[in-house]
């Protein structure tokens, strides 16, 4: 069963990679059309990493001892300043692994 | 020779980029084999999908149990962006044979088009031009493996302690942050951030779908706002 998945997530990925390459599409899409795509991968992507940086218990949301918050904070500034995926992610570890091992409230 | 030469000039211009792809590629190798896939699965979607992001949201995902779903149809909408460049490319590949369009079509990535699209837009005229999103490709496409696999052998080798889940999102946040580019953009993440936190704790399953489409529609709707400034 997760073959089949890789293998259907593989043909959806290649046919949106060649369909416009493949003569099908005649006509020019529009250009709002085309603006809108670039919201996409932003839209997915923040729900991912806002519900792997929150810890969600009894419909409370957990704040001070929420390290990875903390981490994917300095790991936001650090993206925004550096625009660099290496620092970003090294930082953004090293400041958790910091954090969770050696703050003990 | 001007084939070659052009096939060589892809080459040169996507290895620095490699720098970035190859531990991107080991960790993904390795949430691949954490996430319970075999080893052959983790190694050959590398292949058969060939999409940094999505592979590891593919992993995050199905570590979490999350419905078949949810899982294709968020790899089809992180993946959704390829379909712009190729559009972009249309222009200048039209004219080859379908294997060529095939192949190149295979290889359009990120990073892959982010070089190309530059040297096709400079010199649009040059023959051949084609040589050059093959060199990209194939660079990136080897790199990807040979760090996949590294991941995939590495495993369950890494000590615990490091908490190699972490990095997923440290991976967006690098990703994500130099795509705000403006006040749309910004509201777009601000939505589907919150609607995610929302959606998600009310037990909804298509919750990133949800998100992600408000956060779209967030974007249509202020778009405007960019033009103003």
């Amino acid at each position: 069963m997760t073959w089949s998945l890789i293998i259907l997530c593989g043909i959806i990925t290649f046919l949106m990679r060649f369909i416009p390459l493949s003569g099908i599409i005649s006509r020019e899409l529009s250009p709002s059309t085309k603006n809108s795509f670039k919201y996409i991968p932003l839209a997915v992507l923040t729900p991912i990493i806002v519900n792997d940086l929150s810890i969600v218990e009894n419909n409370n949301l957990f704040l001070i001892e929420n390290y990875k918050l903390y981490a994917g904070i300095i790991a936001i500034i650090v993206a925004f300043i550096t625009n660099n995926i290496l620092a970003t992610i090294s930082l953004g570890m090293a400041s958790y692994l910091l954090m969770s091992n050696f703050i003990n409230i | 020779m001007k084939k070659l030469k052009i096939f060589k000039q892809g080459i040169l211009e996507e290895l620095p980029l490699q720098l970035g792809v190859f531990p991107f590629g080991v960790i993904y190798g390795v949430m691949a084999i954490e996430s319970g896939l075999t080893p052959m699965q983790a190694f050959l979607m590398s292949s058969i999908i060939f999409g940094g992001a999505s592979q590891i949201a593919f992993v995050q995902l199905i570590s979490n149990a999350t419905p078949y779903g949810v899982i294709v149809t968020t790899v089809g909408a992180i993946n959704s962006r390829h379909f712009l460049y190729s559009i972009s490319m249309m222009e200048f590949l039209k004219n080859l044979s379908l294997k060529w369009r095939v192949i190149l079509g295979y290889l359009l990535t990120d990073e892959a088009y982010a070089i190309s699209i530059r040297r096709f837009i400079n010199e649009p005229n040059t023959s051949f031009l084609h040589f050059h999103l093959l060199g990209t490709g194939i660079t990136l496409f080897l790199s990807w493996q040979i760090s996949t696999l590294t991941g995939v052998l590495l495993g369950g080798d890494l000590p615990q302690f490091l908490d190699l889940q972490f990095i997923i999102p440290l991976t967006f946040i690098a990703i994500i942050i130099p795509m705000i580019r403006s006040i749309s953009t910004f509201l777009v993440v601000i939505s589907s951030a919150f609607c995610g936190l929302i959606f998600k704790n009310l037990d909804i399953s298509f919750w990133i779908i949800i998100s992600g489409f408000i956060g779209v529609l967030v974007g249509i709707a202020s778009n405007k706002l960019d033009k103003k400034r």
